[in-house]
């Protein structure tokens, strides 16, 4: 069965990962409005954005002075680990939800067999260890003994049964259904271990397992019909004490950890969706950890001798969709025009805060992209010269669709918009609200041209590339070399071949274009001085607090 | 005045009716579609129709329609597929903050509208008139969320009088006020603006009326006058006061977002974001109620304050 298996939804200003499909938060945000005026860089817009900026230079330094009263509020009694964040998750039901603001959150919670370490390797955790069989069908984990979960359970191999029952109940309807349904049969043969009978190979399994929806559940809980959205219950560094929808959730340390008690006693994230404020409670001490800081603010926090910004590639590929059932769309010529028309190092720089071009379908810096495909050149020159070869040398009209939702990418297409405009290319806008977005843009009936959107990092390049083997994906792109490339990988249990495979198959998604590929940006972690130990998860981007300290 | 009130009722049940089938119809028109939302972008068609008969929209809209009415009819307002949740549950939830929020607004509001207003309406020309002509310009010019970020910088980062953000439901009343307290502002600005811009107004046309003549010339001191002519005007501000009551209900949404509250106003406009409908549907009921009852109430209000208005 074939299923578009491409996660999509997208970013907000720097720490992307953040908002995904959280459809509320932003419809009225405030910092929004100056973006959703369709002429780049109004009058108004700059004079506002100009006198916003200097009134918010001028409290820095007063601010010191209650900034230091909080610091030393902070040093006394327990430690409350306090992170303002953008959005909220969707539910905490690991297993209802493809949102990766409620991964982000679940991490703290739940555990998984296996997961992902700083580098990016899939390493053990609830599993001490796994084995796959000669013919990939058969794999064998060894699970930990003792690993308790919040409710006092302790896990054996019939938790991990029954979560997997779970995600396979076709009533239940899991998003992630499709990435597990090769699973024929899961047993256990003792305890502690689990053996999984796949149908047929499928290595990005393991990656699956690695991520937040293959969450292990207690089975005692599972079989009561239990809530887990509103009331998550895994063996998680953290417990779940409280969330608010729309204000906060908290956590608390949960002291049987099997890997030791987290550093900090309790987490509270408070859902704030405007950046401005988000660095103002940073400045005064209201938040040890922001993950929405505007780019404009760099130079501010940099400077700031109480904060700290680290910045790494994300897992995001963002892209101007072209959807090739509109014509001329459908010609590699014009295709490639548009993609020589674009500043992708302005775009990284001015929407998205920083961050690197690509040239392909998948995230800068991955261990899958082939080193010889490089980004297209910005050459409106050759721009023009391959539209006059297609026939459009007098220009051609394109609709742009933008998510309302996300800033970074509405002010992404409005560059776009000039910068093809200077090939003969004319860009009409329309922004429209996220759920339109889904259900009229990335699903049928594809009423678009162009429209500009990130897809979220994956462990493994089936959850990128799996849903491109048919044109029934929202650009339309079908390549039967493609689709032979994509069906081999999906199933060769020989992971150099397997890279070899998507090698090809990314140098072709290179060539064809029928998305203009922008970047990948920076993941921005900004955080007090004091904070100390906190990650991000490559590829999947979401937040590790366990080892997290405040000093 | 018991006839009034019942051909009132029975228009309200009426309008009822017609708002909750525009607002149960429309939002399925919208363009959107909640079984797709929640299924994701990840899942297959096959995983979407069963998100759909899970959430009960494979059912015939008119169906769907009848079920719900019954539901109400039993006062029950459905489920938010979101939360997972009954829509009467979340709504009490949420009401809270937002009541004690628009009562916040909506007491300061008449404060400075009526105090700011009587005083230019006093003096019209003076330089409190021009000030506080220049305090309802700003007022009304301003679009909230700039006034509520100046508030913020001024009060919050600046001075650290007031907390940043946020609302602690747990808290004693007077920490929850200062919460409240910036946020409230934020709405009471505008609307005090209006208020004063028309209280003033009224003020300055009786001014000229030849009753306020006779008593002056007959010696009464220009506070009594003051006191009669204000009197004498203020039922005519109250339709504006309620207006500006129902107008809270949508003013909240923007402050509740500035300022992380958790109350109806965020709670919508995820619903609508998420489409779900049962959380909408319910949200625009309760406003119904109030919008109607806060307009009853100044009618009745003026009716009392003015001898000359009488319902029957």
């Amino acid at each position: 069965m074939q299923h578009p298996l491409i996660s999509q939804y997208t970013l907000s200003l720097t720490l992307l990962c953040n908002a995904c499909y959280n459809t509320c938060d932003s419809t009225l945000q405030p910092a929004q409005v100056y973006h959703s005026v369709s002429e780049p860089g109004s009058e108004l817009t700059r004079r506002f954005r100009t006198e916003w900026r200097n009134a918010r230079m001028k409290t820095i330094t007063r601010s010191t002075v209650s900034l230091l009263a909080s610091l030393l509020l902070l040093s006394a009694g327990a430690q409350e680990l306090r992170a303002g964040v953008a959005a909220q998750p969707e539910t905490l039901d690991p297993q209802a939800t493809s949102a990766t603001s409620s991964f982000q959150t679940t991490k703290s919670i739940y555990d998984t067999l296996v997961e992902v370490d700083r580098d990016g390797n899939i390493v053990p955790s609830l599993a001490t260890g796994w084995e796959i069989s000669a013919d990939s069908l058969t794999w064998t984990f060894a699970l930990n003994s003792g690993v308790a979960f919040h409710n006092g359970d302790i896990m054996t191999a019939e938790d991990v049964i029954s979560t997997f029952e779970r995600i396979l109940d076709e009533d239940f309807a899991s998003p992630k259904y499709a990435e597990f349904e090769n699973i024929a049969s899961v047993t256990a043969p003792d305890p502690h271990t689990v053996v999984f009978t796949l149908g047929e190979p499928t290595p990005a399994l393991l990656s699956a397992l690695a991520s937040g929806w293959g969450a292990i559940l207690p089975a005692s809980l599972i079989e009561n019909g239990h809530d887990f959205g509103n009331d998550p219950v895994g063996s998680g560094p953290f417990r779940f004490v409280q969330w608010v929808r729309d204000s906060h959730l908290t956590l608390e340390r949960f002291d049987d950890y099997f890997r030791g008690p987290a550093g900090v006693d309790s987490l509270r994230l408070v859902f704030v969706s405007d950046s401005a404020i988000q660095l103002q409670g940073l400045i005064t001490g209201q938040f040890h950890i922001i993950d929405l800081p505007a780019a404009a603010d760099i130079p501010q926090i940099e400077a700031h001798p109480d904060l700290v910004t680290s910045t790494g590639p994300s897992g995001l590929v963002i892209v101007a969709a072209l959807n090739g059932r509109h014509p001329p769309l459908d010609d590699v010529l014009v295709r490639q025009a548009l993609n020589h028309a674009v500043d992708k190092e302005v775009i990284m720089e001015v929407a998205y805060g920083g961050g690197n071009p690509v040239g392909t379908f998948m995230e800068y810096g991955s261990p899958w992209l082939p080193a010889d495909v490089a980004p297209y050149r910005y050459d409106p020159e050759r721009a023009r010269e391959l539209l006059a070869e297609a026939g459009f040398a007098s220009g051609l009209e394109l609709r742009m669709l933008l998510p309302q939702l996300y800033p970074p990418h509405v002010l992404a297409g409005q560059i776009i918009q000039a910068q093809l405009a200077e090939v003969g290319v004319t860009a009409r806008i329309e922004i429209v609200e996220w759920g339109v977005w889904l259900s009229e843009v990335y699903s049928d009936p594809y009423d678009f041209d162009i429209t500009v959107v990130g897809h979220t990092g994956k462990l493994d390049p089936t959850g990128r590339l799996g849903g491109y083997d048919t044109d029934t994906n929202y650009v339309a792109f079908e390549d039967p070399e493609l689709t032979a490339l994509l069906h081999e990988a999906a199933v060769s249990p020989d992971w150099d071949h397997r890279a070899s495979l998507y090698a090809d198959a990314l140098r072709i998604l290179h060539d064809q274009a029928p998305w203009i590929y922008l970047g990948t940006p920076d993941n921005r972690v900004t955080h007090r001085a004091e904070v100390e130990g906190f990650w991000v998860t490559p590829l999947i981007d979401t937040w590790d607090f366990r080892s997290v300290s405040i000093n | 005045m018991l006839r009034y009130l019942l051909s009132q009722s029975a228009s309200l049940l009426i309008t009822m009716l017609l708002v909750i089938a525009m607002v149960f119809f429309g939002m399925r028109l919208l363009p959107g579609d909640p079984a797709q939302i929640r299924a994701g972008l990840d899942a297959t068609p096959q995983q979407v129709e069963s998100t759909r008969r899970a959430l009960g929209l494979d059912r015939p809209l008119a169906g769907q329609f009848v079920a719900y009415l019954g539901g109400l009819l039993q006062g029950d307002l459905g489920r938010s597929w979101r939360q997972n949740q009954p829509v009467t549950v979340i709504i009490a939830s949420r009401l809270p903050v937002t009541l004690l929020l628009a009562g916040c607004a909506y007491l300061l509001s008449l404060l400075l509208g009526f105090g700011l207003g009587i005083l230019a309406g006093s003096l019209p020309g003076s330089g409190w008139d021009r000030l506080v002509r220049g305090y309802t310009t700003v007022g009304l010019s301003f679009p909230e969320f700039w006034i509520a970020f100046l508030l913020i910088l001024v009060f919050s980062v600046n001075l650290g009088w007031f907390p940043l953000l946020g609302y602690p439901a747990d808290a004693p009343l007077p920490t929850r006020l200062m919460h409240l307290a910036l946020p409230a502002l934020t709405l009471a600005l505008p609307r005090s603006a209006q208020l004063a811009r028309l209280t003033r107004a009224l003020l300055i046309g009786e001014r000229t009326a030849d009753y306020v003549r006779t008593a002056r010339s007959k010696g009464l001191s220009v506070l009594a006058v003051t006191r009669h002519i204000t009197v004498n005007t203020l039922p005519g501000t109250f339709p504006l006061a309620a207006l500006e009551l129902g107008g809270l209900l949508t003013g909240v949404i923007i402050a509740e977002q500035v300022f992380s509250l958790p109350g109806l106003g965020q709670l919508l406009l995820g619903a609508i974001g998420a489409r779900d409908y049962a959380i909408v549907q319910g949200i625009t009921l309760l406003a119904i109620l109030v919008f109607t009852a806060v307009n009853w109430l100044a009618d009745l209000a003026q009716a009392a304050a003015d001898p000359r208005i009488r319902y029957s």
